[in-house]
């Protein structure tokens, strides 16, 4: 035993040694044959197309890591661009971080000089094809163009006609959509609801919409501006505290929520996706990529639900782009926008579209008939493709600024505050100015 | 890397310095083997040292120099000199003080009620008369092997406000359920009860080990007086434990003022809406990580080690006081 | 009363365990395993049955298409041999240099000894998170991102293993034996492996399955440096699978069980090792 031990202590130390000597060697690879790394999160880059890019360029393997949203584009996309190596090809980033990015275009390669091997595409060529404000969002503050969006997070309502029949309301998605042109009339057809609703259901938690919570961030994207002013610089002016629409979104959904028509129940979480399946409420403000991720977890609904315009008309919420970190690999740089353009093409997005439900940046599909012909059975037979479009087409260009995720994410813990009775409308909005003080401060 | 073996309290399986004094303990040395060419003994602590100064010690280093300058780690041209600025501002920070506050709290509603439940399971496994000894000592201490994700994801769902196993059991007994997520008191206890699950066997071991060097004939001499369970406990059992209880309250203070992985995977980055999950590791990475303060986030860091400094010296104190008074 | 003690010839002087005592232990066993089978429970389940009031306390039958659906994200075999690979050779490596420089601060008269070893037990309260921002720089000029390398090197050291190492070798080794040894002509490095070594290989076999457990449920440093599913270790694997939108709760606990259930297999061969080196260390030494 004795003497085991010590072979095997030696016999590490000889493994050990090789190690340490294969340390500085980067793996030797085939000519041509490359490996994209692509950090992204959550379902932007879709199994269905990776399979087919992999049959088209068997010479390419996508080498894909997905992370939470925040710790990818805040920490993990920091950290390489300050290492300025050993970063990835290709990584998404989420709108509310396009901002941020905005600042530090020498994080990303100049998307304008980049030519695809075949077609000779760069972001100069392409850009006709993308709608103009989402396009905006991968613009740096400098011109150079960093992202490619991959999709529009057009928001509407998704509602369940077998509950609005029960409640008493219209279930055809015109009649709704008109039962509710502004914010206003959208928080008295929930209070109509919830009278509708027995006490028994009321105590199982039941409610109109699941959180009403969400009414902020859609009331605020109607809006010209939010937080920051662009004036071409990095850092933008920060406008969060004299722009009236932000108080205004922030005080509807006060209403909203001590009205108690949203269940108060976190989106993605598990008692959301039970709360879906279990009809615990009626309404959910849905972006076009959400639709998917509804039928995924609740597919015993199937058909129930149906898809009616937002209060105040279009809205958005989410989106990502796509960009090449000039910390990635310099060797891959050719095959990671090759991969790109590919990808963001209109084939690929129709077929994205028609699978996934992420809603096209390629204005050139809103009057495919492919597109606007699209219904999903799901949905109750909806025109999702319709109905999306018009509302992305509605909406006016929003600045994104710098540190927006850090304020929505004050505001929005404000507003849990308020709807877990912890504080009341006013207090928290002044904790959530202090935070965000310190946020944007630093 | 860092988060390694010193993370926790793990570091109860080292030989303890305040252990108790049993008889066959040999008095330290304080002079190694005179025979021994000494000279070897910095080439033997060479490869430590090299390694640990390079990849422990350099970016520790390195971290408390950027907490003296406000920081952007991706514009090379603000790296402004700040002086203590950085710590000024965390003083009055109130964000700052309110994750000190959940800290502690979590602290205190893992380390009490799991130090009880430990040194109760060590007394039943320290009687003679137990049958299966080695299977239970076992069993108690498979928690400690299971990762702090696979924990966190695991008591999340059972914590789930609406379809959550411990509020249905909570349902059984007629109360209304409780939001683990958003409560601060019970989310506390939620955390809490991730660490002490993970932890209550690992001590109770402890507590076992130091019970088992307790002379027999103390229980016996206390039979004989006609001493009930409770008394030969409180009189016999208790006051022998004095050291290993300091020694697991140091380590557990440790290892609970670095309680990170918990309140992040069980609520989110910024530790819940009202900062109620929010402790002082969780607050350094926020504000490195998510804001992108890398100054201000070392000076948290730099904050933490104080704190920790403090409670270890007072600690100490009080272990001296106690041995002196022992010596007594 | 009184009586009875005295029946009991092998622990003279005990009340002897009743009901009460074998309930706790029963209890504490039911809540150490519970999460254990419950994560079985959960990822042989749709979100349906976990959700159903009452719960559905027995396993579901989809176990297998939750596992394929686990190995379609993510090659959790690969993770699984990656996690081993960088557990064995950081523990080996751990408890080697450990035990060289526990030796030397025990045994070895030299300038500054007292001094270093204060320093290594000062710099075990330093919190591990402070220094990951430059760690992570460094490692990256050095090309190691993305490479297990990168988890490997910084963890061959640790202040603890040597803290350790330095107690077990003060109290497991005498020194009339090294003396015998020195006056035999060994020299230093020759007593060290003939002598030392085969002495403390029990402790130095805890140390190392302490490092091993530690190395294996890492997971902010692995998450913050791999970068390919090729490289993944066990945790972040399990980190990929909840890095979706889609919280899917089956999906997470497969994957929470493929990371845990090679360290209970582990834990079956080595447990009482383990239980063993933690008492050890709490009282001899």
């Amino acid at each position: 035993m004795a003497s085991k031990f010590r072979v095997l202590i030696a016999s590490t130390l000889v493994v050990f040694s090789l190690i340490a000597s294969a340390i500085g060697f980067t793996p030797a690879q085939a000519a041509d044959a490359k490996t994209l790394k692509i950090w992204t999160f959550g379902n932007v880059i879709q199994p269905l197309l990776v399979r087919e890019y992999k049959a088209l360029h068997p010479e390419i393997t996508l080498d894909i890591k997905k992370s939470d949203l925040d710790p990818l584009n805040g920490r993990d996309l920091v950290t390489a661009c300050t290492a300025g190596s050993s970063g990835p090809d290709i990584t998404a980033i989420e709108i509310a971080y396009s901002g941020y990015w905005r600042s530090y275009p020498q994080c990303f390669m100049d998307l304008r000089n980049m030519h695809t091997t075949v077609g000779n595409k760069s972001a100069k060529t392409i850009k006709k094809d993308y709608l103009p404000w989402r396009w905006a969002n991968g613009v740096a503050y400098n011109n150079a163009v960093i992202g490619i969006p991959t999709d529009v997070g057009g928001l509407q309502v998704a509602y369940r006609t077998d509950l609005f029949k029960k409640a008493g309301l219209p279930t055809n998605r015109d009649a709704v959509g008109k039962l509710w042109p502004t914010w206003e009339k959208f928080i008295a057809v929930g209070e109509r609801y919830m009278n509708s609703l027995s006490t028994k259901d009321k105590k199982a938690g039941l409610g109109f919409m699941d959180n009403a919570g969400t009414i902020f961030g859609a009331k605020l994207n109607q809006g010209k501006e939010k937080y920051y002013r662009n004036n071409n610089t990095p850092n933008g002016v920060l406008i969060y505290k004299s722009n009236k629409a932000v108080k205004e979104a922030f005080d509807s959904t006060v209403v909203a929520l001590n009205k108690k028509i949203g269940t108060r129940v976190g989106q993605f979480t598990s008692d959301w996706n039970v709360g879906m399946t279990k009809g615990k409420f009626a309404v959910i403000l849905a972006p076009a990529w959400m639709l998917d991720y509804i039928k995924q977890q609740a597919p015993k609904t199937a058909g129930k639900w149906d898809v009616a315009a937002i209060p105040g008309g279009g809205g958005n919420q989410g989106g990502t782009q796509l960009s090449i970190p000039s910390s990635g690999n310099p060797a891959n740089r050719q095959a990671a926008w090759d991969f790109i353009q590919w990808y963001l093409a209109p084939a690929q997005q129709l077929k994205i579209f028609k699978t996934y439900g992420f809603f096209p940046t390629t204005t050139t599909l809103y009057d495919d008939p492919a597109l606007l012909n699209y219904k999903s059975e799901f949905f109750n037979n909806a025109p999702i493709g319709k109905i999306y479009a018009k509302g992305v087409s509605a909406l006016k260009p929003i600045f994104e600024g710098k540190k927006q995720r850090a304020i929505d994410s004050a505001f929005g813990n404000a507003l849990a505050r308020v709807a877990a009775g912890k504080q009341k409308a006013n207090a928290a909005w002044k904790k959530a100015l202090a935070e965000i003080a310190t946020a944007v401060g630093g | 890397m860092t988060e390694q073996v010193t993370k926790g309290s793990r570091i109860f399986a080292a030989p303890s310095p305040w252990k108790p004094q049993t008889k066959k303990q040999k008095p330290q040395k304080i002079n190694g083997v005179r025979s021994l060419n000494g000279n070897w003994g910095y080439l033997f602590t060479a490869p430590f040292f090299l390694m640990f100064i390079v990849f422990g010690l350099l970016p520790v280093i390195y971290s408390v120099y950027i907490a003296f300058y406000s920081w952007d780690p991706l514009d090379p041209t603000y790296q402004v000199f700040v002086g203590t600025d950085n710590f000024i501002r965390l003083w009055h920070d109130e964000n700052f003080w309110t994750s000190v506050k959940n800290t502690f709290s979590i602290w205190a509603f893992s380390t009490f009620p799991q130090m009880a439940m430990a040194i109760g399971l060590a007394s039943i496994l320290r009687n003679p008369t137990l049958r299966a000894k080695t299977l239970w000592r076992t069993i108690l201490l498979v928690p400690n092997i299971t990762s702090v994700l696979a924990v966190a994801i695991i008591f999340q769902q059972l914590f789930g406000r609406d379809y959550g196993l411990i509020n249905w059991m909570i349902g059984l007994f007629g109360f209304d359920n409780v939001d683990f997520a958003e409560q601060t008191i019970p989310g506390h206890i939620a955390i809490a009860t991730m660490i002490t699950w993970r932890w209550v066997g690992y001590n109770a071991l402890i507590f076992l080990a130091a019970m088992l060097a307790i002379p027999n004939e103390l229980y016996e001499s206390a039979s004989i007086d006609g001493a009930s369970r409770w008394q030969t406990f409180r009189y016999v059992t208790l006051p022998q434990l004095k050291n290993t209880i300091t020694f697991v309250l140091i380590v557990g203070t440790i290892g609970g003022l670095q309680v990170f992985a918990e309140p992040l995977v069980f609520g989110s980055a910024t530790g819940g809406s009202d900062r109620q999950f929010s402790t002082l590791t969780l607050y350094l990475f926020e504000q490195a990580f998510t804001n992108i303060n890398w100054g201000y986030g070392a000076a948290i860091g730099i904050a933490i080690t104080i704190i920790v400094l403090i409670i270890s010296l007072i600690n100490f104190a009080i272990t001296r006081r106690l041995s002196s008074e022992d010596a007594r | 009363m009184k009586l009875s003690f005295s029946k009991n010839k092998f622990a003279p002087g005990w009340h002897r365990v009743r009901f009460g005592g074998y309930f706790s232990l029963g209890l504490i066993t039911f809540i150490s395993a519970f999460p254990f089978y419950w994560m079985f429970v959960v990822a042989s389940s749709g979100t349906e049955e976990i959700s159903k009031m009452p719960p559905s306390l027995t396993p579901g039958p989809r176990f297998m298409t939750v596992i394929n659906h686990v190995y379609e994200v993510v090659d959790f075999t690969r993770a699984l041999l990656n996690t081993a690979f960088v557990g064995v050779v950081v523990s080996i490596a751990q408890v080697f240099f450990s035990a060289l420089a526990g030796f030397a601060f025990a045994k070895l008269n030299f300038r500054g000894r007292r001094f270093m070893i204060l320093f290594v037990i000062g710099t075990m309260m330093l919190p591990s998170q402070l220094g990951i921002i430059p760690l992570f720089i460094m490692v990256s000029k050095l090309g190691w991102i993305d490479s297990l390398t990168a988890l490997i090197v910084p963890a061959l050291v640790s202040a603890f293993g040597v803290f350790w190492m330095r107690q077990v070798i003060d109290s497991q080794v005498p020194n009339e034996l090294l003396e015998a040894a020195s006056i035999d002509q060994a020299g230093v490095l020759r007593t060290f492996w003939h002598v030392v070594l085969p002495i403390i290989r029990q402790s130095a076999f805890v140390l190392g399955l302490f490092t091993f457990l530690a190395s294996w449920n890492d997971f902010l440093w692995p998450t913050l440096v791999l970068t390919s599913p090729s490289n993944f270790t066990a945790q972040v694997a399990v980190n990929q699978l909840k890095a979706s939108y889609v919280l899917d709760y089956a999906l997470n606990l497969g994957g929470a069980f493929l990371a845990t259930a090679p360290l209970l297999l582990l834990f079956v061969l080595v447990g009482r090792k383990l239980v063993q080196g933690v008492m050890d260390g709490a009282v001899k030494g």
